[in-house]
C-alpha cells in the first residue's frame, strides 16, 4: 500500500517542479519577475484570532485578486502565513525566513504594535530591508523610532486618544471610568485618552480587564461606587459583548444611567447580537475604516466580495481589521508592481522606495504614506450601536 | 471603611458566584487525580465544548431572540446535549489519549493531556468559530435582577451558585454513600488490590471520566446562561484557575475541590474589588505558593488517596 501513495507524490512532486521550471525560465515579456512573495502576519490562531483570522482572509482575497488581475507582470504573487499568536519570539523565528529569501519582498502585519516593536530590529538591519505594512499596529512607536521598513494604513494612538477623550467631554462626559486590556495597543491607547481626560479636569478611574475575561461583576461594581456617567474601553473587542450585557443586568443601562465608548474591535455589529441588545447607544471609535460602514463603491463592492467568497455570514466574524487588512496588501502589491525589474528579479531596495514615494489606490481611496511610514489622511471613525447596526456618526480627521 | 462596607457584601456575592464555577471544574481535576493520579490538561477544554454544544443547541431553538419550544423545555435539552456529550467527550479522550499510556510514565499522560486541550481548542477555532458565540439567554431564562438590601445580582448567576452547589453535593453523595462510589475510592487507594477484590478498574475510571466530564459539560450551561458569551478560548484560563482550586483544597480530595473553588473566587473578587483588577491572578497564584509551601497536601488534609 506504502508503494503506490509514493509514486502518486513522486508524480505530484515532479509536475509541480516542472510548474516551477517553467516559471523560472526567463518570460516572454523582459520584466516578468521569477518568482515573488509576500507574507501575512498576524495571530491568526489563539486567543486573539478574532482579530486575526478576518484580516488574514482579507489579505488572502487582495492577493487572489491581484493575480486574477495579472499578478506582477504575469508572475502570481505567492503568500507566506505568518501566525506569530502575537509573540515578538515567534514573530522572529517566521521573519528569519523571509529575511534571508530575497524573493520575499514584504510583509501585510504585523498586526499587533508589541509584536511590531519586538521584531523590528531584525527587519531593519536585513540586507535590504524587509518593508512591512501593518493593518492595525497603533502604538506610536511603531512608526516614532525612525526605522525605514515600518509602515501602516491606520492611525496612531496620540491621534486616537485624544480624539476619543474630546468625544466625551463634547458629549458631556463628567466621571470616566477608564479601562484597557493588558496589552500594549490597548494599554497604549488607554493611557493617551486619560491623559487627555485629565488635562480637562475629567476625574477619571483607571481598570484593566483581562483576555477573554466573562465576568465582569467586580468591575461593574467599582463602576458604580466610583459614580462614573462614561465608560471608556480600550479593547480588540472580544470582551464587550458580556461587559455590557452584565452591566445591564446590574443595572447600568447604556444611554439611560451610562454611557459607553469602545475602540477598534468594538465597532463590530457582532456586538449588539452577542450582548443581546444591551450594547444599543453604546459608540466605537475605529482608526480604520469598517468598509461596510463607509460610503463608496470600492469599499461596497469589496464587501460583497469577501461575502461571495467566505459565506454571507463571514462578514460577522471578520473582525474589525478586514478593511485594512485589504488596503494594506491592495498598497504592498502596488508597490511591488510599481518596482523594476532587474534580470528577473525585484529588490526589496526598490519596494521600500516606491512605498515611501508613490500613491496607491485601496478599497478606500488613494492612500500615501508620509516620511515616518504613517499614513496621510488616516481618519478615526465614530460608530454608534443603532437597531442592529454601527453607524458611523462622526469622522475625525487624524 | 465606608467604601469597604457599602462594597463587600456585594464583591462577596460575585466572588462566591464566581467561586462555584471554579469549584464544579476543579472536581474534575479532583476525581480524576484521585483516581489516576494525572493532572487531565484537558478538562477546561472538555467544559469549552460542552458550552459550545450548549450554545448550539440554543442556537438552533431560537429563531429572532424567542425560542421555538418551552423555554424551560429548551434549557433541558441544552442541559441533555452539553452534560452527554461533554461526559462522552472526556470517556472519548481516555480511551484514545490516556489508556494507551496508563502504565507510561508520569511525564507521557500529562503531554498528551496538553496535546488534546490544544486540538480541542484549535478544532473549535476552526471548524466553529475564531469569535465568541452568542447563546440567547435572553429568550431561555428570565433576565429578572434580584435586590437584596445593596446587593445585586441577576437570577442566572443565583442559579449558577444553587445549581454548581447542588451538584457538589450529589457527587459528594455518589462517591461516598453508594457501592459504585465505594469501587471509585478503593481504585483510587490501591488499583491493583482493588482490581483483585473484582471491581473492573476500566469501568470505573471509565464513569470517573465520564461524571467529571458531564459536570464540566453542566458548568458551560450554566456558563452560558449566564454570561450569554463562548468562546474557544474560555477553558484555557478557568482551566488553570480550576486547577489552583483542586491544589488549594488538596487534589484527589473532593470536598477540598469545592471548597478551594469557592475560596478561590472570593479571593479574586475582592482583590479585584479592593486592591487592584491588575494584581487579582497575581493574588490567585500567590495563593497557590503560600498554600503549597505551608500545606504541600492542600488545605483540607488528608486527600482521598495517600499515595499523592
Amino acid at each position: 500500500m506504502v508503494q503506490p501513495r509514493i509514486l502518486v507524490l513522486a508524480a505530484i512532486a515532479s509536475v509541480g517542479l516542472a510548474a516551477c521550471g517553467g516559471g523560472s525560465t526567463p518570460g516572454t515579456a523582459a520584466n516578468k519577475p521569477d518568482k515573488v512573495q509576500i507574507a501575512a502576519e498576524g495571530p491568526f490562531t489563539g486567543d486573539q484570532a478574532s482579530i486575526g483570522a478576518g484580516a488574514l482572509r482579507a489579505i488572502q482575497l487582495a492577493v487572489k485578486d491581484f493575480n486574477k488581475a495579472g499578478g506582477v507582470n504575469g508572475t502570481q504573487v505567492q503568500l507566506l502565513i505568518w501566525d506569530d499568536q502575537h509573540t515578538a519570539q515567534t514573530a522572529q523565528t517566521l521573519q528569519a525566513k523571509g529575511i534571508s529569501d530575497p524573493t520575499v519582498l514584504g510583509i501585510v502585519g504585523p498586526m499587533n504594535s508589541g509584536v511590531v516593536l519586538g521584531s523590528i530590529q531584525g527587519l531593519q538591519e536585513a540586507s535590504p530591508p524587509l518593508p512591512l505594512v501593518s493593518e492595525s499596529a497603533s502604538n506610536v512607536k511603531v512608526t516614532d523610532q525612525g526605522n525605514s521598513v515600518a509602515h501602516r494604513v491606520n492611525a496612531r494612538d496620540d491621534a486616537q486618544g485624544p480624539a476619543d477623550g474630546k468625544f466625551m467631554i463634547d458629549q458631556g462626559a463628567k466621571k470616566v471610568y477608564v479601562m484597557d486590556a493588558k496589552s500594549d495597543y490597548s494599554t497604549g491607547l488607554a493611557d493617551q485618552t486619560e491623559k487627555y481626560l485629565k488635562d480637562h479636569n475629567i476625574p477619571t478611574m483607571r481598570d484593566q480587564a483581562k483576555a477573554g475575561q466573562k465576568d465582569f461583576a467586580t468591575t461593574i461594581q467599582k463602576i458604580k461606587s466610583f459614580g462614573a456617567d462614561w465608560v471608556y474601553f480600550a479593547d480588540e473587542g472580544p470582551e464587550a459583548a458580556p461587559f455590557v450585557s452584565q452591566m445591564k443586568a446590574q443595572g447600568l443601562t447604556i444611554g439611560q444611567n451610562i454611557q459607553f465608548l469602545g475602540t477598534d474591535g468594538e465597532e463590530d455589529s457582532s456586538i449588539i447580537t452577542a450582548s443581546q441588545g444591551s450594547y444599543v447607544g453604546a459608540y466605537a471609535t475605529n482608526i480604520t475604516a469598517d468598509p461596510a460602514g463607509v460610503s463608496g463603491s470600492a469599499a461596497a463592492a469589496y464587501v460583497a466580495a469577501y461575502k461571495a467568497e467566505y459565506g454571507a455570514d463571514s462578514i460577522g466574524q471578520a473582525g474589525p481589521f478586514y478593511g485594512s487588512a485589504y488596503e494594506a496588501a491592495q498598497v504592498l502589491l502596488q508597490a511591488i508592481k510599481n518596482s523594476p525589474v532587474k534580470n528577473g528579479k525585484i529588490s526589496r531596495a526598490d519596494v521600500l522606495s516606491h512605498l515611501g514615494s508613490d500613491s496607491f489606490n485601496t478599497i478606500f481611496g488613494s492612500v500615501k504614506f508620509d516620511s515616518k511610514g504613517d499614513v496621510t489622511g488616516g481618519g478615526i471613525y465614530v460608530y454608534q450601536a443603532k437597531g442592529t447596526q454601527m453607524v458611523v456618526v462622526k469622522q475625525v480627521s487624524g | 471603611m465606608d467604601y469597604f462596607l457599602q462594597n463587600f457584601p456585594q464583591q462577596l456575592v460575585n466572588g462566591l458566584e464566581l467561586g462555584s464555577l471554579y469549584a464544579l471544574i476543579a472536581l474534575g481535576y479532583t476525581l480524576i487525580y484521585g483516581i489516576l493520579e494525572m493532572l487531565n490538561f484537558a478538562h477546561g477544554d472538555v467544559y469549552m465544548v460542552g458550552a459550545f454544544l450548549a450554545a448550539g443547541v440554543a442556537g438552533l431553538l431560537v429563531h429572532n431572540e424567542v425560542a421555538v419550544i418551552p423555554a424551560g423545555l429548551a434549557v433541558a435539552l441544552m442541559m441533555l446535549v452539553a452534560v452527554g456529550g461533554a461526559g462522552l467527550l472526556g470517556v472519548g479522550i481516555e480511551r484514545i489519549a490516556y489508556r494507551p499510556l496508563r502504565n507510561a510514565n508520569r511525564l507521557a499522560p500529562l503531554i498528551t493531556a496538553i496535546g488534546v486541550s490544544l486540538f480541542l481548542e484549535s478544532a473549535v477555532q476552526v471548524w466553529v468559530s475564531p469569535a465568541p458565540v452568542l447563546v440567547p439567554s435572553n429568550a431561555l431564562v428570565p433576565q429578572t435582577v434580584l435586590h437584596v438590601a445593596s446587593v445585586v445580582t441577576p437570577l442566572t448567576g443565583l442559579a449558577l451558585f444553587v445549581a454548581a452547589v447542588a451538584l457538589m453535593v450529589a457527587l459528594d453523595a455518589f462517591v461516598f454513600r453508594t457501592r459504585f462510589g465505594g469501587a471509585m475510592r478503593a481504585t483510587a487507594q490501591d488499583r491493583e488490590a482493588a482490581t483483585f477484590m473484582g471491581i473492573d478498574v476500566d469501568r470505573v475510571i471509565l464513569v470517573t471520566f465520564f461524571v467529571a466530564s458531564a459536570l464540566a459539560g453542566m458548568g458551560g450551561v450554566l456558563f452560558g446562561l449566564r454570561y450569554a458569551s463562548v468562546d474557544f478560548f474560555m477553558g484555557y484560563l478557568l482551566g488553570i484557575k480550576a486547577f489552583t482550586a483542586a491544589v488549594i483544597g488538596g487534589i484527589g480530595n473532593i470536598r477540598g475541590a469545592m471548597i478551594g473553588g469557592l475560596l478561590l473566587g472570593v479571593l479574586e473578587s475582592l482583590v479585584g474589588g479592593f486592591i487592584s483588577s491588575q494584581f487579582q491572578d497575581t493574588f490567585v497564584f500567590l495563593a497557590l505558593i503560600t498554600v503549597l509551601l505551608i500545606r504541600p497536601q492542600g488545605l483540607f488534609g488528608q486527600p482521598l488517596t495517600d499515595r499523592a
